[in-house]
């Protein structure tokens, strides 16, 4: 019955082409044409899932990896970078258990999720073949992906929040301080005050506080990891009340952050290290000489993306290869001389052309801001809690809702 | 006098309501030339830059937005074929043929409009992914879910209005009911084909969750996919996005007029205003 | 042939409605019904003992598999660092006894792989199986001696437990729970406020639009051209678009409206509960209305001239004519148009997750977008597929309710 029903869509579908056919040429309607023709008859094709790289650095790691490889040939497919859709798109696959995706790249936030679905392949035996330890790669992206005494992922990049200050307005002393990680939210604030208005600036600081993510970023350095959620809120607040952030900073992402930034508008803003190389560019009114970094009060948060394998990949050895390549020194090294991303394999900090490349790892706002980071919580059900965080947390910043019921909701939705 | 005042009071609201509608329009298209540090912030709101640039249109062009048109184009094609043809034989049935269950088709057809398409996503993505049927125009199929119903029932409504007289007396003159269908109530109810025919292809046009779900392949976006990748992990590029929205739209605008001129003389050359 | 043709017309209306009905059938009801049936399960993929549909107790083997691997993993590293003698040979001896577990486990399910089917007496023995292997541990870890995965190893050793899986049919629940989710309540009011106001406002700016777009009058064309622009843009584009617009501090519109005093500050807009609805509903009214139009349009051209020429003989006046002709021949078409427009508003997703994401504070979640998050961000799919039937019942109340008031027959005779 069931190929019957088939048979009639085929012949519906050839039906509707032959009307087609008098605009569109036939062969536009094959459904697979660069497949049949790309695929090369000796090497197995790895399907890695990574959403766009604005650099060439996964070009790069595909290029070197397809030329070292004997067996296996990446193929990159490029997701969106819109992070809830690709996610969704992922948890499609991966929930019909197919095994399109050999590799993925996830949000470190994505993973206990993933690992406790049963989507993702333990990786220890992948460590241990290749004489690594779990220690060698970056601390928080290890973390982000260790779920029931398993590891399930590896870094691609690691990624974290730190301020951003104007080097040109702030005073020495103060600068001292901010790189030193010597200073509270309220020291911020009051700095924040005290500098709007100079060099052509009109807000002292800027963040991300929308309903979205950004916002349970945010109030978990706010809430110094959730040890003080009121407190942190309340603090959050006064930044919203006061004149020296813009008036809808409660709509802020990270895009508006780096306008008002690049744009020479506000003196301090909390952002990722991407916004450095925005700044590097040259493209905006604000340059690179200009800028200063320094830790948050209470440590920034751990991003970043990490790579896992499909559990039901058909490729699981190619996958193996792959992931200890572009995971591996030589994956990791290019992505960070190419790409200027913070590398996830340690070694690599100290490593001559890593340091050459990218200027902030041996500026010492920046390295002491890696020693103070935070992560997010490592659940299955993340997505749930950081939507109550999110709500809740814009409902009473927005004046929409009382300080008690928001800490009690989140502080109850963290148990 | 009265009259007079009156047509100019008319004439102006008219003329206010195209600037309301136009109005995010053309300020998107203004946007498109405005470098991208120009976009946000302060010289957000002038008219235009001083610094105007094409860049954002050479950018596209250079990226995945004219393969993606291609796409658009084939599978909204595709899809208002084959949706109006075969809304068009279920309509007509429903409208005048004695048949068992209509209710019952009538009330399953809405009521698969009341479902969300995201419930459907999953079911259809695990079927194609098992007929390999992902990343190919096979993607059109699907599209009925959101295309076929609406098309149903605007059809429903034209083929009752057709006069029964003129069906009768074809079939005094012996004809067949087939070749009463194509002969004489298909050209009376053209401005309704027509009409659903424009519905059927802005729907599949506008789609969006199927086509990022089942077609992955870059090779396979249409066009709002391909502009929902017009992001960086932290940013949007608003001066492409906003080139991208004046490159979709004004094909689609294009074939919107033509269609009109089919419904405007399909209405004079029918005989249904007696 | 005429024998062929005689058949076909026999049978002519179900040759007619076949190709729908497979349609339909393919691509609409039977995913929907596979969906719908996960409405009575605690389906959810995040918990590897939910992530299926179960009507009976399982056993996961692979994952019982990987986990006394692991288990043997982390004594093997226990053994290269404990300190006694005493303790090594214990880590020896559990080694063995767990390879006995495992095989036992195996055994008792007949070797079977996968996601073996296990009835209650195969699920008390493995529990006490599981209870052995979690005392064994707790035994090694009660030594006095250096340890290096303690943590681990008792977290892997959990996952034993996990690999139960009973039956997770729970009938009703899930709408029992729904009934008592506030959110869900809100959600649908602000859906049903929405809908409401944006769907009337389409109706009656519709109808206008098409009552001019129907005039011969000079300028016609353009007015159904630009009329159209709208509709034509994508709505995850459109929405975009307008978030630039309604913008704080860029966007030229929220700045328009504070400087005409319609809004206090340019920030209020996307900033207050009301504003940032208001600002939705404007931008689905801009973006829907030519739908509405055309749908109306198409009806509008269907209603023969010579009615109104033989009423104005009988000097009624525009507004008469429009009452005893226009609205009453109209009404297949204004039915129609209603049903689809309030279907698509009750569902309304991609305007209000790009323009406001909910926010602020959640005031502006439609129900779609809730059942949404709960299903692909959350992946309680279960809870999830029971809110869209339900949502599925409100909406189809409401269709109920316009057949029912506007008093159309759609199917003559």
């Amino acid at each position: 019955m069931k190929k019957f029903l088939a048979m009639v869509l085929v012949v519906m579908m050839l039906f509707t082409v032959a009307c087609q056919g008098k605009q569109e040429t036939p062969a536009n309607t094959d459904p697979t044409p660069t497949e049949a023709a790309a695929t090369p008859v000796e090497k197995v094709t790895i399907k890695f899932a990574v959403q766009a790289d604005s650099t060439d650095a996964l070009n790069q790691i595909v290029a070197a990896f397809n030329n070292k490889s004997e067996k296996y040939k990446v193929e990159a497919v490029v997701m969106t970078n819109d992070s809830g859709n690709m996610h969704d798109q992922l948890m499609n696959s991966l929930a019909s258990k197919s095994g399109e995706y050999d590799v993925i790249s996830m949000d470190v936030v994505w993973a206990g999720e993933f690992a406790s679905a049963g989507y993702l392949e333990p990786l220890d035996t992948l460590i241990k073949d290749n004489n690594w330890l779990p220690t060698d790669f970056n601390a928080g992206s290890m973390a982000s992906g260790k779920y029931k005494g398993k590891n399930y992922v590896l870094p691609y990049f690691s990624d974290l929040g730190f301020l951003y200050y104007r080097k040109d307005i702030v005073s020495a002393d103060d600068a001292k301080k901010l790189e030193a990680g010597e200073y509270t939210w309220d020291d911020l604030l009051k700095m924040a005050e005290a500098y709007m208005g100079k060099n052509g600036t009109k807000y002292g600081h800027v963040y991300q506080s929308k309903q979205y993510e950004g916002l349970t970023c945010n109030l978990n350095e706010f809430t110094a990891n959730w040890s003080n959620i009121k407190g942190g809120l309340e603090t959050m607040k006064k930044f919203v009340a006061s004149k020296a952030t813009p008036e809808d900073i409660l709509t802020y992402t990270e895009g508006e952050t780096h306008n008002a930034f690049l744009n020479g508008e506000t003196v301090f803003a909390r952002n990722w290290p991407y916004m450095n190389g925005m700044a590097a560019s040259g493209e905006y009114s604000v340059k690179a000489e200009q800028l200063g970094y320094a830790p948050l009060p209470n440590g920034g948060t751990v991003g970043g993306w990490i790579l896992g394998m499909n559990a039901n990949s058909a490729n699981k050895e190619g996958a193996n290869e792959f992931l200890a390549f572009i995971s591996g020194p030589e994956g990791q090294k290019i992505n960070a001389t190419v790409g200027s991303y913070m590398p996830g394999f340690n070694a690599l900090l100290q490593d001559k052309d890593v340091l050459a490349a990218n200027a902030l790892l041996t500026n010492p706002g920046f390295q002491k801001a890696l020693t103070m980071t935070i992560a997010r919580p490592v659940v299955p059900n993340y997505s749930e809690v950081s939507d109550t965080i999110q709500i809740k947390g814009h409902e009473y910043l927005s004046n929409n809702g009382k300080i008690d019921d928001a800490a009690k909701a989140i502080s109850d939705k963290l148990q | 006098m009265v009259n007079k005042k009156a047509e100019k009071l008319f004439v102006t609201a008219i003329v206010l309501y195209l600037l309301i509608i136009i109005f995010p329009f053309i300020w998107v298209g203004l946007t498109s030339l405005k470098p991208e540090s120009e976009i946000w912030g302060s010289e957000a709101l002038k008219i235009f830059s001083n610094n105007s640039t094409v860049e954002h249109y050479q950018e596209l062009f250079r990226g995945n937005i004219l393969n993606a048109l291609k796409n658009s184009f084939i599978i909204s094609s595709i899809t208002t074929i084959y949706v109006t043809l075969v809304a068009s034989c279920c309509a007509y049935a429903i409208a005048r043929l004695k048949f068992v269950g209509k209710n019952i088709l009538l009330a399953i057809i809405l009521a698969t409009s009341m479902f969300p398409q995201m419930i459907v996503v999953g079911p259809i993505y695990n079927v194609f992914v098992k007929l390999g049927w992902t990343n190919s125009y096979f993607i059109t199929l699907p599209y009925s879910m959101i295309t076929l119903p609406v098309a149903i029932f605007i059809l429903v409504t034209h083929f009752a209005k057709v006069p029964k007289e003129m069906e009768e007396s074809a079939k005094v003159d012996g004809a067949s009911a087939i070749r009463t269908f194509i002969k004489i109530i298909l050209p009376l109810a053209l401005p309704g084909i027509f009409t659903a025919a424009i519905i059927t292809f802005i729907g599949a046009w506008n789609e969006f969750l199927l086509s990022l779900t089942l077609n992955s392949n870059s090779a396979f976006h249409t066009a709002p996919v391909a502009i929902s990748f017009l992001r960086g992990q932290f940013t949007i590029f608003w001066g492409q996005v906003t080139a991208a929205t004046v490159i979709v739209t004004i094909p689609t605008l294009i074939i919107v007029i033509l269609f009109q001129k089919q419904i405007i003389s399909g209405l004079t050359s029918g005989a249904v205003k007696e | 042939m005429k024998k062929i043709l005689k058949f076909f017309d026999r049978h002519l209306a179900y040759l007619m409605i076949t190709p729908a009905i497979i349609l339909i059938l393919l691509f609409s009801v039977l995913p929907i019904l596979e969906s719908m049936k996960y409405a009575f399960f605690d389906f959810q993929l995040n918990d590897q003992k939910k992530s299926g549909i179960y009507l009976h107790s399982n056993y996961n083997m692979p994952l019982s598999n990987e986990t006394f691997e692991y288990i043997d993993y982390y004594l093997q590293i226990e053994a290269s660092t404990v300190q006694k003698s005493d303790t090594s040979n214990y880590i020896a001896q559990i080694r063995e006894n767990m390879k006995q577990h495992q095989q036992a486990i195996k055994s008792l399910l007949n070797n079977q792989v996968g996601i073996v089917k296990a009835d209650k007496s195969d699920i008390d023995a493995i529990k006490d199986i599981n209870t052995n292997v979690h005392d064994l541990l707790n035994a090694l870890y009660a030594k006095d001696d250096v340890f290096y995965s303690e943590e681990d190893m008792l977290a892997v050793a959990s996952e034993l437990d996990t690999c139960i899986i009973n039956s997770n049919y729970i009938g009703f629940n899930n709408f029992k729970q729904i009934l008592k989710d506030p959110r869900v309540i809100y959600t649908l009011s602000i859906t049903l406020i929405f809908t409401a106001i944006s769907v009337f406002c389409e109706l009656v700016l519709g109808l206008i639009l098409a009552l001019i777009m129907n005039k011969a009058m000079t300028g016609r064309g353009l007015i159904r051209t630009v009329s159209l622009i709208p509709w034509a843009i994508p709505t995850s584009v459109a929405a975009l678009m307008w978030a630039y617009l309604y913008n704080g501090s860029s966007g030229i519109i929220a700045q328009v409206f504070s400087s005409m005093g319609i809004i206090n500050q340019a920030t209020d807009l996307m900033l207050t509960a009301r504003g940032a609805l208001s600002a939705i509903i404007a931008a689905d009214v801009w973006k829907t209305t030519p739908y509405m139009a055309l749908l109306l349009l198409a009806g509008l051209q269907v209603i023969p001239n010579s009615l109104y020429e033989s009423s104005s003989l009988d000097g009624a006046n525009k507004l008469k004519q429009f009452r005893h002709i226009t609205l009453p021949l109209l009404k297949p078409s204004i039915l129609v148009a209603l049903l689809f427009r309030t279907l698509d508003a009750f569902r309304v997703f991609d305007l209000i997750y790009v323009l406001t994401g909910g926010g602020p504070g959640g005031t502006t979640e439609s129900i779609s977008i809730y059942a949404y998050k709960v299903m692909f961000a959350q992946t309680r799919f279960g809870y999830g597929s029971a809110m869209v039937l339900i949502m599925a019942l409100a909406v189809g109340i409401i269709s109920y309710a316009y057949i029912k008031f506007l008093d159309v027959k759609l199917v003559g005779e």
